[in-house]
């Protein structure tokens, strides 16, 4: 989805920055501060999470920072029931997060333990 | 009986998603189609309780979660399957496989109280996480409200494509209710449907968080206060580091 939305609005991004951690080197306006956001929030590190979320509102706004934090929530949700049904993922993303993508993108690699996540 | 509150904030939430999850919690203090309300809001704090569970944080940290030996520290009013259920599905979702469904289905947990339970967990876990985003302690869960779960199966589920049965949209009942207003039928969309009621119930939150379903295919969608390319570098950020294939 992130392929596409960004070919339609013109905007250049690295998508093995999912995985490797967002640097803000792309286009898309505040990624960094949304990629560190994003981080805090999913690895529940709250003391980063201040910092980092004082600055998406200074950045963006409360009306941003409130849809980020949305976005971010929903997620929590959509991997959840997607990985505890064991529907297939082949058609996700209208058919586009194709297994050469998440090769690419590196998320087919072993479980990392490095990615920390408890969310 | 709607515990859900912003109005602490110095800013507004979207009045459509303070609706949305007061929506939430009244569906969950209800009695479900295979959980009364007691029990389902036992699922809800069982999905908080889970942060502070050392065997969860062992079995993360593990190679393989079966290479640990141990239980879950759960509050006391669900069985051991649905303990590991909800702690799995909330702590440590990338590595559940067939295998440990057809586990815990043995255990006792049929296929339709299991997707009523996942439900649970993900709405659970999209609240808390929006609320823990904005810097805010958990909302306090409802009193739950009397009544038999309706104990509905969807005629027309079966086990095909996933390892729970879905309801094809060629498969639906007129009993079913509207499965699939929005005429979007991806798997994700199909995941619960053989519990029609928890699968309106999750897309209703799901969809004012993320965006609603008519948005989805409008790449340059203005929907939200954030643009498209930093509402999907969200999303995939958060679906990476989960690990999810999805």
């Amino acid at each position: 989805m992130l392929r596409e939305s960004s070919q339609t609005n013109d905007t250049d991004f690295d998508l093995t920055e999912l995985t490797a951690g967002v640097t803000g080197a792309g286009d898309i306006p505040h990624a960094k501060l949304l990629g560190d956001f994003t981080d805090a929030v999913v690895k529940r590190d709250t003391g980063p999470l201040a910092k980092h979320r004082a600055a998406l509102l200074k950045a963006l706004g409360a009306a941003g920072l409130v849809d980020a934090a949305a976005v971010a929530a929903a997620f929590h949700g959509y991997v959840r029931l997607a990985d505890a049904t064991g529907i297939p993922y082949e058609h996700a993303g209208f058919g586009t997060d194709t297994s050469e993508l998440r090769a690419e993108i590196g998320l087919d690699r072993f479980y990392a333990s490095e990615l920390d996540d408890r969310g | 009986m709607t515990e859900v509150s912003y109005m602490h904030l110095p800013f507004d939430v979207r009045a459509d998603l303070v609706a949305a999850q007061r929506r939430c919690w009244a569906h969950l203090a209800q009695p479900g189609t295979w959980h009364d309300g007691a029990k389902r809001l036992a699922i809800s704090a069982e999905v908080r309780n889970a942060r502070n569970c050392e065997y969860c944080a062992a079995q993360k940290d593990a190679l393989s979660p079966n290479a640990v030996e141990g239980s879950h520290a759960g509050l006391g009013e669900l069985s051991d399957a649905e303990l590991d259920a909800i702690h799995r599905i909330a702590m440590d979702p990338a590595r559940l496989g067939q295998a440990w469904y057809e586990e815990n289905k043995a255990a006792g947990i049929g296929d339709e109280p299991y997707l009523e339970l996942a439900s649970i967990v993900a709405m659970v876990m999209i609240v808390d996480t929006f609320t823990y985003g904005l810097g805010l302690p958990d909302h306090p869960l409802p009193t739950p409200e009397d009544g038999e779960p309706s104990r509905y199966r969807s005629p027309g589920a079966k086990v095909e494509a996933a390892w729970v049965p879905i309801t094809e949209p060629r498969d639906m009942s007129e009993s079913d209710g509207d499965l699939y207003p929005s005429g979007r039928v991806g798997y994700i969309q199909r995941a619960i449907s053989a519990v029609p009621d928890s699968k309106r119930a999750y897309w209703d939150l799901a969809s004012c968080h993320y965006l609603q379903m008519e948005e989805i295919p409008r790449w340059d969608t203005d929907a939200r206060a954030i643009d498209r390319t930093q509402i999907e570098l969200i999303a995939g950020r958060v679906s990476a580091l989960h690990q999810c294939l999805y």
